[in-house]
């Protein structure tokens, strides 16, 4: 009880410090960002740790991360084909993108027959690789967009926002308060099926129909964020393993522990990439670089 | 003896022609150069030896006989082999960006002319090195002088601060070393990330409205309207935000650099 205390405190003071740390002095129009910001960060790092945790639990798998189904690198091909085509990202092609490739990978993992969990993974990792193929080939043709696609491949939380990405926020917030609560409902369903296929069906549960439901919900949340966000590294793999070390591998727990865990995260990054340069980094590139000696530290406890 | 007179006069004829051919040939002796460089193709045009070039990008689309060019590939990466195939004379590449063709270059041992301007001045010497190289020194000048003439610094005591937008997402903008930062300040403006000593930084949005730009200069398709915490800027404000300039005339460091100055100073002395 007392660490669940606990990350709740820390998770509030990283709210705190993304609202009060940055750049420049506080006002209102500088609140409305730092709002934003910490609500993206929120959002996007929760999303990528409960997903990591959802399919790790799945896949019973602990090197899945959220992109592997292919939603990251289908975002970034979708919102390089808008740079290249129309000269200007656009997160409605990102999105397009990611679904497209969710349901090529569906596809694929369906052709032959078997069972449709282990198919998705290497259909979902061939994919990826496949569309980062492309990515580079629009890369290498579109030349001076190049500043763009990196920080899309990275991930960014001080974009902009406008008429058009606002209503994907709250379509993000919305649809994953929606899938949050829903999904839940299946943590002994994980719990059972992440110990191996046979005792799961064994014990009755249709493995086909709740992959399906697994993939696709991650599929929409993972490729929103993106579209939204960028891709951003690390948070899906490492958080649901902290989050197991911390409070044990039951997902009654780690499921909401991970979205905890992933929000606060994200925002501590966040908070660095703004105060580290004058020039703003990704925080992809922060998440990196502060979570693999955090996890090594963690891990030898 | 009749026979041979003839004889004489037309192999005299015959050596005469061989020599004005020869001559020809070399007033024809073409230079062959291969621009890598946009904006220096558009210089060899202006210095009347469009004629000598070869080998062109895709992106070198001014003057519109440069696109007639054989092209060697875009600007990023231009083609080792097809610039080869050319049997060019000399390069001109752009550093830092085709650092890589450059040393495959030089292996070959090909003469490269090296474009890399930060700032007006930098246009100038360059434009005069060309000049030299190509011995047009004198067509090089008169550019100089109509780019001198024609981008004036205004004497003002109002200075407008203005932010450039390059790119929205991230943002990016201009620092100091670029010479679309000299013209601003030649226009009586101020680049408000003139501090920035990088050419084209990326930065956070919580700066640009902490530095409140009196005008803003958009050099890409998207707006700047509705964008949240950006309403109290001034140039927001008072409708000051300029987007259909033609990035052409203030992204390449040649002379229709002149109509962007233009384009500059009205709008920041309006």
């Amino acid at each position: 009880m007392t660490k669940t205390i606990a990350i709740i405190i820390i998770f509030l003071i990283a709210i705190a410090l993304g609202i009060l740390v940055g750049p420049t002095r506080l006002d209102s129009e500088i609140l409305q960002l730092r709002l934003s910001r910490v609500v993206l960060g929120i959002f996007a790092g929760g999303i990528l740790a409960f997903c990591g945790c959802l399919l790790q639990g799945l896949f019973g798998n602990p090197l899945v991360e959220p992109y592997t189904l292919g939603s990251a690198s289908g975002a970034a091909l979708g919102a390089s084909l808008g740079i290249f085509l129309f000269g200007a990202i656009s997160p409605i092609l990102a999105f397009l993108g990611s679904l497209g490739v969710g349901f090529f990978v569906y596809t694929i993992a369906r052709i032959e027959g078997g069972l449709l969990r282990d198919r998705l993974i290497l259909a979902g990792v061939v994919m990826s690789f496949l569309c980062s193929s492309l990515v580079m080939i629009i890369m290498v043709l579109g030349g001076r967009e190049l500043y763009e696609i990196l920080y899309l491949l990275m991930g960014y939380l001080g974009i902009i926002i406008n008429a058009t990405n606002r209503v994907m926020i709250i379509a993000l917030i919305a649809i994953s308060i929606g899938l949050v609560a829903f999904l839940y409902r299946y943590h002994r369903e994980l719990d059972i099926i992440s110990q191996g296929t046979e005792t799961a069906a064994g014990l009755g549960i249709d493995i086909q129909k709740f992959s399906l439901v697994v993939f696709f919900s991650s599929a929409l949340l993972v490729g929103l964020t993106v579209s939204i966000v960028g891709a951003i590294g690390f948070v899906g793999l490492i958080i649901p393993h902290v989050s197991k070390l911390l409070f044990g591998p039951k997902h009654i727990r780690n499921l909401g522990t991970s979205f905890l865990l992933g929000a606060t995260f994200l925002l501590f990054a966040d908070t660095l990439s703004r105060v580290i340069t004058v020039y703003e980094l990704p925080v992809g590139v922060v998440t990196s670089l502060v979570g693999v000696p955090f996890f090594i530290y963690l891990y030898k406890r | 003896m009749f026979l041979h007179r003839k004889l004489f006069v037309i192999i005299g004829c015959l050596i005469l022609l061989g020599f004005i051919s020869c001559a020809q040939e070399h007033t024809n002796s073409s230079y062959r150069v291969v621009s890598l460089s946009p904006a220096m193709t558009e210089i060899l045009f202006s210095l009347g030896a469009g004629d000598k070039i070869v080998g062109v990008t895709t992106y070198c689309d001014f003057p519109p006989q440069a696109r007639k060019i054989r092209k060697v590939g875009d600007f990023s990466n231009p083609s080792i082999e097809r610039i080869v195939a050319l049997k060019p004379d000399l390069v001109i590449v752009n550093l830092p960006e085709q650092k890589r063709i450059k040393s495959e270059l030089d292996k070959l041992e090909i003469k490269t002319f090296i474009s890399s301007p930060k700032s007006l001045q930098d246009i100038y010497k360059e434009l005069a090195a060309i000049g030299d190289t190509l011995g047009l020194r004198r067509r090089a000048d008169s550019v100089i002088n109509y780019m001198k003439q024609n981008i004036q610094t205004v004497r003002t005591s109002d200075r407008k601060s203005v932010y450039v937008e390059i790119s929205p997402k991230p943002l990016i903008t201009i620092g100091a070393a670029t010479f679309l930062n000299d013209l601003i300040n030649a226009a009586g403006g101020t680049n408000i990330f003139e501090d920035l000593e990088k050419d084209y930084p990326v930065v956070g949005q919580e700066t640009v409205i902490r530095r409140n730009p009196e005008i803003i200069i958009l050099l890409h398709p998207e707006d700047a309207s509705g964008r949240t915490g950006w309403q109290n800027i001034q140039a927001i404000k008072n409708d000051r935000v300029f987007k259909n300039l033609n990035p052409d005339h203030l992204m390449r460091p040649g002379p229709r650099l002149v109509d962007g100055f233009r384009e500059l100073k009205r709008i920041i002395n309006d």
